[in-house]
């Protein structure tokens, strides 16, 4: 079956800015979510990132260099990225729409990979 | 599949659970000083832990999972503090099989519980504590089981702590055998509080609350186990918790009414439980002193012996409510003392020990006080005094569960019956 990425951003502030006990209810919905997903077979895999700036890896000056990410001007940082099964983009966008993420922040960003790669 | 409400249940208990297993193992290894770094520490682990789950789902030992990131999470915050603390640089939190370095009960959270029982503390501010930290649950939910504003929780946690920080040396961490000995019979009273609160919310839309009963149990199972011989009543207690506990599955209809002992479906009771009550019953006459958790004990062993209400053996019930008010003195005891007395038509007798308690200022807000009198009004035939004993019991501060069934009996006037 094709896989789709969800890739979920937030503000920067997000998760940062509101009482721990509202952050864990947000959470317990987001594991709600991933626990039916995966009972329905359609979770793949995930990876939350770290909220750091990161760092950027370059040759475009001809030699290997490194710089610290630009996250602290972004309006909104990837937190994270998810792996889902589903027959097509339209499928992937019904999974997006019962996403918590859609209730608890803007903006889902949705890429199949390339069924190729897929076995 | 789980449903979302289902694991919202789980999640919330694991964390608890796993809350209050960090902080009475941070207080072991940090002593009693350092309750607020404890916290801290194990509510950092807890949220780094619940913002992982969302991606990787519930693992499949959440405990497990839970207490591997909360330990690494708690090192490295201790780390920070190593020095200033005088600790040893490494020591694992991960493996809570070999968490023991010799405290009295080989279990962190009991001794953080006896801890807790500082005589110069009062009950209430026993409970809280032990509550918010051995029991885990966060600051809200304490507010609200035990029904305190914020101010006054946090009043209540900062003298109590404000108290332990005047403790140090390892006999504050570890409570030796003479101060877990005088210690015990608070930590009974604080179980027997802790299930008391959750077995009749005395206010609010639970029916009951069944992780705070859960829990006084949890606790008085770990005591047994882990106590070096059984306080006295303790047994006693265990008995009653269980036997109360066994009438759960009947006590509430499929709309959520409450439905009193008299008219449980008493097939629905546990016997599994009643069975091991009777067993600590036994157990318990090898106390040495009698304890009021012997007589409530010995009175709800004959309410689950009774297959049916009207089987019930009253003039048994009414000896220990008598041994019980004797040994402690309460309105309560007295009102169930003489309403154990109006089913025996013995209602003069019943009349004056409801005169005893209407002479006590407790009485006026005391709905068992009034439908007391309901009843006793309706054993003598006169409906007038019941339906005012009645409407006096809805005028008192109830959980809307009782104030249903109140509502419920007040129906029944008004339909004739």
């Amino acid at each position: 079956m094709p896989k789709f990425v969800l890739m979920l951003p937030h503000k920067p502030n997000r998760y940062t800015d509101i009482p721990e006990a509202e952050f864990m209810d947000l959470m317990k919905d987001y594991i709600g979510w991933v626990e039916e997903m995966s009972a329905k077979g359609k979770y793949v895999s995930g990876e939350k990132l770290n909220a750091d700036a990161g760092k950027i890896v370059t040759n475009t000056s001809g030699a290997i260099e490194v710089h610290d990410g630009p996250f602290a001007e972004v309006a909104e940082i990837l937190g994270g990225y998810m792996v889902i099964n589903a027959a097509d983009y339209d499928e992937a966008v019904e999974i997006a729409r019962s996403h918590p993420h859609m209730k608890h922040n803007e903006t889902i960003i949705i890429r199949q990979t390339d069924p190729a790669a897929d076995d | 599949m789980r449903d979302p409400d289902q694991i919202h249940r789980l999640l919330d208990e694991t964390v608890r659970r796993e809350r209050g297993w960090l902080i009475s193992s941070l207080v072991a290894r940090l002593g009693p000083a350092q309750m607020d770094l404890a916290q801290d520490v194990a509510q950092d682990a807890i949220v780094k832990a619940l913002s992982t789950w969302p991606y990787k789902g519930i693992p499949d030992n959440p405990r497990a999972w839970l207490r591997r990131v909360a330990g690494n999470a708690a090192i490295d915050r201790i780390r920070r503090s190593v020095r200033e603390l005088g600790l040893e640089e490494s020591w694992d939190l991960t493996a809570p099989d070999e968490d023991i370095i010799t405290p009295s009960l080989s279990d962190p959270e009991l001794d953080l519980m006896i801890l807790c029982c500082d005589p110069n503390l009062s009950a209430q501010d026993q409970l809280t504590l032990a509550l918010k930290t051995v029991c885990g649950f966060t600051a809200a939910e304490t507010g609200a089981l035990l029904f305190l504003k914020e101010d006054a929780l946090s009043q209540r946690l900062a003298r109590a702590k404000r108290h332990l920080r005047t403790l140090s040396g390892d006999l504050a961490r570890y409570p030796t055998r003479f101060a877990l000995k005088q210690r015990l019979p608070r930590l009974l009273k604080i179980i027997y509080l802790m299930y008391s609160w959750g077995y009749l919310p005395r206010r609010g839309k639970d029916l009951v609350r069944e992780d705070l009963c859960r829990e006084a149990i949890r606790l008085s199972e770990g005591l047994m186990l882990h106590a070096p011989e059984a306080a006295p009543g303790h047994h006693a207690l265990h008995a009653l918790l269980l036997f109360q506990s066994a009438r759960t599955p009947a006590r509430f209809d499929d709309t959520g009414q409450l439905i009193t002992l008299e008219q449980q479906d008493r097939t629905r009771w546990d016997q599994a439980m009643i069975r091991e009550g009777f067993e600590h019953l036994e157990a318990s006459r090898a106390s040495p002193v009698l304890t009021r958790y012997h007589f409530e004990a010995g009175i709800a062993s004959i309410h689950a012996q009774a297959k049916h209400w009207s089987k019930t053996d009253w003039p048994q019930i009414s000896r220990l409510y008598e041994l019980l008010n004797a040994h402690a003195r309460s309105p309560a005891t007295k009102v169930n003392w003489a309403v154990s007395l109006i089913l025996q038509d013995a209602l003069d007798d019943a009349q004056a020990l409801l005169d005893e308690v209407g002479a006590e200022k407790v009485a006026v807000n005391f709905t068992g006080w009034h439908l007391a009198q309901q009843k006793l009004a309706d054993a003598r035939g006169d409906a007038a005094g019941a339906k005012a004993a009645l409407a006096k019991a809805r005028t008192c501060m109830n959980s809307d569960a009782v104030d249903q069934y109140l509502a419920q009996q007040w129906q029944l006037y008004a339909d004739g019956a």
